[in-house]
């Protein structure tokens, strides 16, 4: 991941965890494959010829503490559809924060996905070039920015 | 006085983080209705009056610049205020929504005072939140 892609994710991240999510993380105490993580969420922007794909995994742990914190509930009020909704508003507000970070003529958000991780995951992509964010000491997850041709 | 409102958002995360923050920015809360995109709005408008929308702009089945043009056309829903809660980064996008009737916009993620500086300037700071309400450092 290029430097200037790599800072306008952390400061997004950053923003929008503080922000909606109530979580403070850090980046650089670990690197690309450390951690485990259970759930991942996705969004595109999208113009007439390129693909920015943002993906972000994070640990069950992290996922139900922010989504506690998002929805002002209890950990354990916290449930499968829950977690996955709020996932998808953390996708999609750091693609719309990726978005406004860059030059925004032409491109528009795609729909956010967002799903449990199974052992059928094949992906490499996070071990290899995620960056990863922690939180108390710990990671709590990873983002990926990929810049593709439609 | 009490309003009462309309959230659209196809994420039903987002709606509850938005009553959320109605309630703890003081903001004189009647009934509370929620629908998951334009249509839905639209179907809700028909039978309910309602005070201020607070609308996302992506949204399946109908977005909300669908919504705001089918609004406007309508009669009885013409000068209900309608304030876009989103993501959208689009400078034009965003404009056009204004064009088309918007009172306003708030880019998300937000904090819970820009919705009440954005709700006190569009119906009233005397009007729509009860007097006194301190919102910094709240929690959700």
């Amino acid at each position: 991941m290029a430097f200037e892609q790599e800072q306008m994710l952390k400061d997004v991240i950053s923003e929008v965890l503080e922000t909606m999510f109530f979580a403070m993380v850090d980046f650089g105490e670990y690197g690309p494959g450390d951690g485990s993580f259970d759930y991942e969420s996705e969004i595109s922007l999208l113009n007439h010829t390129e693909r920015i794909a943002i993906s972000l995994q994070v640990s069950e742990e992290f996922a139900r503490m922010i989504t506690a914190n998002f929805l002002g509930i209890e950990e354990d009020q916290v449930n499968d559809d829950d977690l996955c909704d709020s996932l998808k508003e953390l996708a999609n507000m750091v693609g719309g924060g990726y978005h406004a970070r860059i030059n925004n003529t032409g491109w528009h958000l795609g729909i956010p996905r967002s799903w449990k991780i199974g052992p059928e995951s094949m992906d490499t992509t996070h071990a290899e070039e995620g960056l990863v964010f922690a939180m108390f000491g710990e990671p709590a997850g990873s983002a990926v920015v990929n810049y593709l041709s439609n | 006085m009490s309003y009462n409102v309309l959230i659209v958002d196809d994420s039903k995360s987002m709606r509850k983080v938005i009553l959320k923050t109605l309630q703890i920015s003081g903001f004189e809360l009647g009934e509370c209705m929620e629908a998951s995109n334009g249509q839905e709005a639209l179907d809700i408008l028909e039978g309910k009056w309602i005070d201020l929308i607070l609308s996302d702009v992506h949204m399946p089945v109908m977005d909300g610049t669908g919504f705001i043009q089918s609004l406007r056309e309508r009669d009885i829903c013409r000068d209900t205020p309608v304030v876009f809660v989103t993501t959208e980064a689009n400078e034009d996008r965003l404009n056009q929504l204004m064009e088309l009737g918007a009172s306003g916009y708030i880019r998300k993620p937000f904090r819970p005072e820009e919705i009440r500086a954005l709700l006190s300037r569009i119906m009233g700071e005397t009007d729509g939140f009860r007097t006194g309400t301190d919102v910094e450092g709240c929690d959700f």
